[in-house]
C-alpha cells in the first residue's frame, strides 16, 4: 500500500548556513524533481524551498526505502561541517498533518505569517510540471490549500504585526491615516531607526535624516532615499516632521521638555508621532504627556509585539482543531479510496471459489442437463451474493468510522487479498511485490513510534 | 399597525446598537458588515413608519416635536449611511445608532405635542426648524466621530492596540469628519437661530428664553470651534471635546423643547 514520506530540515532544526546550502530556486524546482525522481521508486514527489525550510515529499509503495532515498538526496547536499542529524523524516499520517501544518502557517518561524501558502502553491505547480504529482500529493496538497484557507479566515492568527518596524508604521497609519506624503524625521543613524525608516518609506512618506555625523546622515539619506539635514536645523525639522524616529546613541535626552515645547508651538496643534527606538532613550518622558504628541519607546513596541505573537499563539491552538479536522477528512477519503478494492477483490476470491467448486461437481454429476447446469451457477452465485451481503454491508459502513482503516485492513487479512488494488483506482501504482499489507494506520503508529 | 411598526424599528435600531457596540472590540472584519444590514433594515422600517405619519404626500412630518425628533434620528441614520460610504467609518455606528434609537424611543414618548399651536404655523417656521433639524444631524455625526477620537486617544496613550482602537478609524479621519460635520451644522444652526428669534419677535412672545439661550450658548461653543480650528489650527482631543460640549447644549436645546412641548399639552 502506498504511503506518504517526507523528509526535510527547517528552521527548527538546521541554522541558515546549513538552510541556504540546500535552498533551491524556484525556477530551477521542476528540474531537480525530475532528478529526484529519476533515482528510483518515488511514485510522486514535491519539493518545497523557501528561505526557512527545505522539504522533499513523497509517496511509495515502499516508505521506508523511499525516505532513506530521500534522505540520501538531500544529505548529499549538505554542507561538510553539518551532519544529517539536521534532517527529520516522517511518514504515513504524520505527513499529511505536517503538509496541513506547513501550508497553514502553523509551523512558521513567525507563525501566521502570509508569505508559506503561496510558496507551498509555487512548490505544488512545480512538482506538476515536473510531473511527479500524482492522486496521493495532489490531493493531500490541494486540501492543504483549503485547510490554510479556513484557517486564516476562521481564526485570528495572521492578525497584528509582530516587528517593531511594522508596529511602528501601523501605529503612524492610526493617528495620521494616510501616511502618503507625510514627513518621516529620522534623528541618529542607529540600525533599527534605519530599518523603522525604511518600512515607513515604503508607505509613501519623505524622509529626512538628521545626525551629528553629517557624513553618516548623507550616507544613509542616500541608500534609502532620503534628505540628510544638518545638525542645527533640529527644532525646524522637529515642527515639520509628522513621524519622528529617535534612535541615537547620546546618554542624555535629545528631544526635552524645553525643546518640545517650543515645537509644539510652531507646530500650531498638528499631531506629532515619536517612535524612541534608542537605548537610553533619546525622548524625555514628559514629552509623551504634551498635546498631540504620541510617544512611543522600544519596551512599549516590543510589548505590542509579543501581545500580537500571544493573540497568534491563542489562535495557533484554534487552527491546530481545523488542521485536525481536515485530517479526519483527508483519511476517511483515503479510506475510502481502499474501500473499493478490497470490494472487488472480496466478490472476485468468493466467486473464484464458487467457480472452483462447481467445476469440480459438474464432472460428477451424470445426465446434468443445460438447464441443471444453469440452476447450480445461479445457485452458486447467490449463495455468494448472499453470504457476502451482510459483511460487506458492515464494511461499507465501518469504513466511515475513525478506526475503519484497521476493519479494512482485518478483512483483507482475514481473506489474505494481498494484491494492489486495479490499476484504475490508483493510477501510478506498481503492481504490489510486498507480501504483508502495509497500511495507512499502522503505517502512522510506527513511524511516529520511529520518530520519538 | 402604527404601534407594530413603531416597535419593530425601535427593536431592530436596539439589535444593530448591541451589534455595533459588540463588535467595536472583537469579532473578524466579516462579523462587521452584519450591523450594518441589520442597521438598514432599521431605516426602512422607519421609513415606512414616516411614511404612515406624513399627512399629506409632498408634506414633511415636522408638524408636532415627535414628528421632529423622529425625522432627526432618521436624518442621521440616512447621513451616517453616506458617511461610512464616503469615509471607512463603518465602526463609528457604535457611536451614532445609539443617538438614532434614542432619539426615536424619544419621539414615541409623547406622540401629540406640538411645538406650537396650529395657529402661529408660518413657511418661516418650516424653514427654521428644517435647518435646526439638518444641523442636528450634522452635529450628531461630530459628536459620534469626536467621541470615538477620545476614545482612539485615550487608548493609543494607554497602549492599548488590540480591540477597539484596531476597528475605529484612524485620528486623522475622525478629526477631519469632525470638522467637516461641524462646518456643515454651523450655518444652519445659525439660520436655525436667525429664523427662530425672527419668528420670536414677530409671534410677539419671550416665552421660550430657556431655550434661546442654551441654543445660543450651543452656537458659541460651536463658533469658537470653528474659528480656533481655521484660525489657531487646533486639531484633536481639544477639538473633539469642544464639539461634544456643543452637541450636548444642542441636544439640551431639544430636550427643553420637548418638555415644555409635554407640559403645554398636559
Amino acid at each position: 500500500m502506498r504511503d506518504f514520506v517526507v523528509v526535510g530540515l527547517s528552521h527548527r532544526t538546521a541554522p541558515v548556513e546549513v538552510r541556504e546550502h540546500l535552498a533551491v530556486a524556484p525556477d530551477r524546482l521542476e528540474q531537480e524533481l525530475r532528478q529526484i525522481a529519476a533515482i528510483g521508486p518515488l511514485d510522486e514527489a514535491l519539493l518545497i524551498s523557501t528561505c526557512n525550510r527545505v522539504e522533499l515529499y513523497a509517496t511509495s509503495a515502499n516508505p521506508i526505502e523511499a525516505s532513506q532515498i530521500a534522505t540520501d538526496a538531500l544529505a548529499k547536499r549538505l554542507p561538510e561541517n553539518a551532519t544529517a542529524d539536521v534532517l527529520y523524516q516522517q511518514r504515513g499520517v504524520d505527513v499529511v498533518r505536517h503538509v496541513f501544518r506547513v501550508a497553514s502557517s502553523l509551523d512558521s518561524l513567525v507563525v501566521g505569517e502570509p508569505q508559506i501558502l503561496g510558496q507551498v502553491k509555487e512548490a505544488f505547480d512545480a512538482a506538476r510540471g515536473a510531473g511527479t504529482m500524482g492522486t496521493l500529493l495532489g490531493r493531500c496538497f490541494t486540501q492543504a490549500f483549503a485547510t490554510a484557507k479556513r484557517v486564516r479566515n476562521e481564526t485570528g492568527i495572521a492578525e497584528g504585526t509582530v516587528s517593531v518596524s511594522s508596529i511602528a508604521c501601523e501605529l503612524a497609519k492610526k493617528i495620521f491615516g494616510n501616511l502618503e506624503g507625510r514627513r518621516t524625521l529620522l534623528i541618529g543613524a542607529g540600525e533599527m531607526g534605519e530599518s523603522a525608516a525604511r518600512s515607513l518609506l515604503q508607505t509613501g512618506t519623505n524622509l529626512h535624516v538628521i545626525n551629528r555625523s553629517e557624513e553618516r546622515a548623507r550616507s544613509l539619506a542616500e541608500s534609502c532615499g532620503g534628505r540628510a539635514i544638518p545638525f542645527e536645523r533640529l527644532s525646524m525639522e522637529l515642527a515639520d516632521a509628522d513621524v519622528v524616529i529617535a534612535s541615537t546613541a547620546s546618554p542624555k535626552f535629545i528631544l526635552t521638555p524645553e525643546l518640545m515645547k517650543s515645537v509644539v508651538r510652531s507646530r500650531r496643534h498638528r499631531p506629532l508621532f515619536i517612535v524612541d527606538i534608542a537605548v537610553p532613550r533619546d525622548v524625555d518622558p514628559r514629552v509623551g504627556s504634551m498635546d498631540n504628541v504620541f510617544v512611543y519607546d522600544v519596551d512599549d513596541l516590543q510589548q505590542v509585539a509579543e501581545e500580537n505573537l500571544a493573540v497568534r499563539a491563542r489562535e495557533a491552538a484554534l487552527a491546530e482543531i481545523i488542521v485536525e479536522e481536515e485530517l479526519d477528512a483527508f483519511l476517511s477519503w483515503r479510506r475510502s479510496l481502499e474501500l473499493a478494492p478490497t470490494i472487488v477483490a472480496l466478490r472476485k476470491r468468493f466467486g473464484q471459489i464458487a467457480d472452483d467448486e462447481l467445476q469440480r461437481a459438474l464432472p460428477r454429476l451424470e445426465g446434468a442437463s443445460q438447464s441443471d447446469r444453469a440452476v447450480l451457477e445461479a445457485m452458486g452465485r447467490s449463495l455468494v451474493n448472499k453470504l457476502l451481503h451482510q459483511p460487506l454491508t458492515q464494511l461499507k459502513a465501518g469504513a466511515g468510522e475513525p478506526d475503519g482503516a484497521l476493519l479494512i485492513d482485518a478483512v483483507r487479512r482475514l481473506f489474505a487479498i494481498s494484491e494492489e488494488p486495479p490499476a484504475e483506482q490508483e493510477p501510478s501504482t506498481e503492481a504490489g511485490t510486498e507480501a504483508t499489507v502495509t497500511h495507512l494506520a499502522t503505517a502512522a503508529s510506527r513511524s511516529t513510534g520511529e520518530s520519538k | 399597525m402604527k404601534a407594530g411598526l413603531f416597535i419593530a424599528t425601535a427593536v431592530l435600531y436596539a439589535i444593530a446598537c448591541i451589534l455595533y457596540l459588540f463588535l467595536l472590540t472583537r469579532g473578524s472584519d466579516k462579523a462587521q458588515r452584519i450591523p450594518g444590514t441589520v442597521f438598514v433594515a432599521a431605516l426602512g422600517a422607519h421609513l415606512a413608519f414616516l411614511l404612515l405619519e406624513t399627512p399629506s404626500p409632498g408634506e414633511l412630518p415636522l408638524a408636532d416635536m415627535s414628528q421632529i425628533l423622529s425625522v432627526s434620528s432618521f436624518g442621521i441614520g440616512i447621513a451616517f449611511l453616506i458617511a461610512s460610504y464616503r469615509f471607512d467609518v463603518t465602526m463609528l455606528g457604535a457611536f451614532v445608532v445609539p443617538l438614532s434609537l434614542m432619539l426615536f424611543l424619544a419621539s414615541g414618548l409623547g406622540s401629540s405635542y406640538a411645538p406650537v399651536s396650529p395657529k402661529v404655523q408660518s413657511a418661516m417656521l418650516t424653514l427654521h426648524i428644517g435647518a435646526n433639524v439638518v444641523g442636528l444631524v450634522a452635529f450628531a455625526l461630530a459628536f459620534a466621530a469626536a467621541v470615538a477620537y477620545m476614545l482612539q486617544e485615550r487608548l493609543l496613550r494607554r497602549r492599548q492596540l488590540s480591540g477597539a482602537f484596531q476597528r475605529l478609524p484612524s485620528l486623522d479621519v475622525l478629526d477631519t469628519m469632525g470638522l467637516r460635520a461641524v462646518l456643515v451644522g454651523f450655518p444652519l444652526l445659525t439660520f436655525g437661530m436667525i429664523t427662530g428669534t425672527f419668528w420670536l419677535l414677530r409671534s410677539g412672545g419671550s416665552e421660550f428664553f430657556v431655550s434661546q439661550a442654551l441654543g445660543l450658548v450651543a452656537w458659541a461653543i460651536f463658533a469658537s470651534v470653528i474659528v480656533l480650528r481655521v484660525a489657531a489650527g487646533w486639531q484633536g482631543r481639544k477639538a473633539a471635546l469642544g464639539t461634544m460640549m456643543g452637541f450636548l447644549f444642542t441636544l439640551l436645546v431639544l430636550a427643553g423643547y420637548a418638555l415644555r412641548a409635554v407640559g403645554g399639552s398636559a
